[in-house]
């Protein structure tokens, strides 16, 4: 039995993902030999690139020259050594298809934007409505919300679960934010109850964006805050007064959707390329 | 020594000013303001009433040596750095030992990391990086111990931070949670390890430590540091005005304050325009500094001085080096992003495509000018006399973008900037707090 190597590397706004994944010949699905996630934050992304890459061939068990495909997401232009490119949009609504094969509706949360996206059983995009120009709510907002409240990204969901009065938080400026949460703070509201009232609100974006994109049934958390079950209670909360009976699954993968989207997609163009009879091109 | 303090409570800064009973500036000070306010306020009058006595030392000296008057300026430049160096590392201590507290927090999430000792190594290395910081004639980026230690830990954090072993965020999150608590903090610097040391290290670095003036010396820098300053009244102003450690009537809104404080720095202004870091504002005064009418965005970071902020942090840039910058392009280009954030998306996408930072910084700087001319348009135009104050102001690409749209506009106006127009605010207050000071005095007089 043959198999194939492709690495899919998604790199976002704040953080950069990288899979290496073997697909087997048959029905079976692919599996993610190894994953690496790496926050941004001013780092040198194009050294951070090299690093990572070698660091997730090396926990795979893989050289670099047995990796047929190199499949980009987001801005795929910082991998130099990069195969081919994939559209976000697209490479996420394949990851989490994968992820959750019984989705029909993926929500992927990553640091800027917000996308509700409608698949098919293959993970291709039907439709998809995204957040707008304005960072009020965004991944990148809770980030930073979390660093002016001293909270690590890790404690905020367990946080935002034990809230007993969520301060309503109405758009709030994503850069401007750091006052309005001291201001909370001096107030004397809790941390917890401002992180349950910015989660409320960021979820009632969600629900409206699924709405507006006609999704139903099961919807894939993919992204950075896929992993947050303080926001996914909220998404519960509000999917509960919502008229489209939606229900959400996230995997611990789900921060590598993109990445593995892509790494599928790679697969899918090798196959194709050697129906025709040509080879992966060379970065 | 009686004195007025006026304080300008920003969303990024805190400021303060002293003055004496005559109106003269006596001091200022600045910090970087935090979720404790009375600690900001506290900061600030603090640095207000150290340079009050810097300023008490040079104006003592030449009475009492026979230094001219080049070793004297470099005595005081000696002695403040000193100072600073003093007080860097009793933040330093301060920070070490919140880590100690905080690091338990984070270490629970990253069990197999070597998280505690890195952080100390990263702390020891802060330490030693602490003298040449303060050395004579070394630039800085920033004054604040905030923005002094976040890029120094940063440095550290990459270098060390390794996937898997030592994860980057791990080293990052212990850092951003110490930090906040640990600024909260006051700081006690008693005068023998501060002013007192700082002293001595100014006359050893003079060479006159062993001379014989030196004892007289001494006495006259110790005497300026323990001369006695009482508040007579003190206003609150700025964002976070609510929440200063003052009554309700020692509160005035900032928009009183910058009207006033930029009529005391120039008695013919008309309008203002004061780009804060938080809020744009623009007003409109009278012959006497009262506000006619004004327009104010406060709701969205672009258009304020946090935009130029935040894509400063984005480009790991100090703030004073992007009008420098900007001034040096060729081509500007045109931002298309409204939101903040977005705009610094857009701007790495535009780096990667191989645009030039300067371009890029020119465009910006544009955006936000832009901004500010219609809400100038709102509040009723630009008078002949315009004054423009707010850290913006201290921008050469802001007020030079500002200088050619008003002139477009509006033909030719007389546009005033102080050197210490961040301090507008404070000032205004400052002079509510002396006009609220001759009122009581007045009133207990009628009453004797």
């Amino acid at each position: 039995m043959t198999s194939t190597i492709t690495a899919g590397i998604d790199i976002g706004s704040s953080a950069m993902k990288t899979v290496v994944v073997r697909h087997g010949d048959g029905a079976a699905r692919p599996a993610i030999l190894a994953r690496q996630v790496e926050r941004l934050r001013h780092r040198d992304v194009k050294a951070l690139v090299d690093e990572t890459y070698d660091h997730t061939l090396e926990k795979a068990g893989v050289r670099r020259d047995e990796v047929a495909y190199v499949a980009t997401t987001g801005e795929g232009e910082l991998v130099s050594f990069r195969t081919g490119h994939f559209y976000g949009m697209t490479a996420h609504g394949r990851g989490g298809g994968e992820l959750v094969p019984e989705a029909r509706a993926v929500l992927d949360i990553g640091a800027l934007h917000a996308r509700a996206m409608v698949v098919d059983e293959r993970g291709r995009v039907l439709r998809y409505r995204m957040t707008s120009q304005c960072a009020s709510g965004s991944g990148q907002f809770l980030e930073s919300i979390g660093r002016y409240l001293g909270v690590a990204a890790e404690e905020i969901g367990p946080l935002s679960l034990e809230a007993e009065k969520p301060e309503k938080v109405s758009s709030i400026c994503a850069v401007l934010a750091e006052t309005d949460v001291i201001n909370m703070v001096s107030r004397g509201i809790r941390v917890k109850d401002i992180l349950k009232g910015i989660h409320l609100s960021m979820a009632g974006r969600f629900v409206k964006l699924l709405e507006a994109s006609g999704a139903e049934g099961t919807v894939a958390l993919t992204g950075g805050l896929a992993a947050d079950i303080g926001l996914a209670a909220a998404l519960r909360e509000e999917a509960a007064r919502s008229k489209a009976s939606l229900r959400f699954v996230s995997r611990p993968e789900a921060i590598y959707a993109g990445a593995l989207g892509a790494a599928i997609w790679a697969h899918h163009r090798l196959k194709k390329l050697a129906a025709l009879g040509s080879e992966a091109p060379s970065p | 020594m009686k004195c007025f303090v006026g304080i300008d409570l920003g969303s990024t800064t805190t400021k303060a000013v002293v003055l004496d009973e005559d109106g003269a500036v006596l001091g200022r000070g600045i910090t970087n303001s935090r979720s404790n306010y009375d600690v900001a306020c506290a900061v600030a009058k603090g640095e207000a009433f150290t340079n009050v006595r810097f300023s008490l030392c040079s104006r003592a000296l030449p009475a009492t040596t026979s230094l001219d008057s080049r070793k004297r300026a470099d005595l005081i430049v000696d002695l403040e750095r000193h100072f600073r160096l003093a007080q860097h590392r009793a933040q330093l201590q301060a920070l070490r030992e919140t880590v100690e507290e905080e690091i338990a927090s984070i270490e629970k999430f990253y069990p197999h990391a070597p998280v505690k000792a890195n952080v100390a190594q990263i702390l020891d290395a802060m330490e030693a990086a602490a003298e040449p910081l303060f050395a004579r004639g070394t630039a800085r980026r920033s004054d604040f111990f905030r923005d002094i230690a976040a890029s120094q830990y940063h440095r550290e954090a990459t270098k060390r931070a390794c996937p898997e072993k030592l994860p980057f965020e791990a080293l990052m999150a212990v850092f951003d949670k110490s930090i906040l608590r640990s600024e909260n903090r006051e700081l006690a610097l008693p005068f023998e390890r501060g002013a007192g040391w700082a002293i001595e290290k100014s006359l050893e670095a003079a060479g006159l430590a062993g001379a014989p003036e030196a004892d007289g010396l001494r006495e006259v820098l110790r005497k300026a540091f323990a001369v006695e300053i009482e508040i007579a009244e003190s206003v609150g102003t700025g964002y976070g005005r609510a929440r200063l450690p003052f009554e309700k009537r020692q509160i005035r809104s900032e928009i009183l304050c910058h009207g006033l404080g930029a009529h005391r720095m120039f008695a013919g202004t008309r309008t203002v325009l004061d780009i804060g870091g938080q809020d744009t504002k623009a007003i409109q005064v009278d012959e006497n500094g009262i506000v006619t009418s004004f327009q104010m965005n406060d709701r969205c970071a672009a258009g304020c001085g946090r935009y130029l902020g935040y894509i400063a942090d984005e480009m790991n840039l100090g703030l004073h080096e992007l009008g420098p910058l900007a001034q040096q392009a060729s081509r500007p280009v045109r931002i298309t992003s409204t939101c903040t954030v977005f705009a610094g998306a857009e701007i790495r996408d535009r780096l990667t495509l191989g645009q030039k930072r300067e371009d890029i910084l020119a465009g910006l700087h544009r955006a936000v000018i832009l901004r500010a001319m219609s809400l100038l348009a709102r509040s009723g135009g630009i008078s002949e006399e315009f004054t423009f104050t707010g850290g913006v102001a201290k921008n050469v690409t802001a007020v030079a973008v500002l200088r050619d749209l008003v002139q477009r506009n509006y033909g030719k106006r007389t546009l005033n900037i102080s050197p210490d127009s961040i301090y507008t605010g404070a000032l205004g207050a400052a002079l509510f707090a002396l006009r609220a000071g001759v009122k009581a005095r007045e009133e207990e007089g009628a009453a004797a």
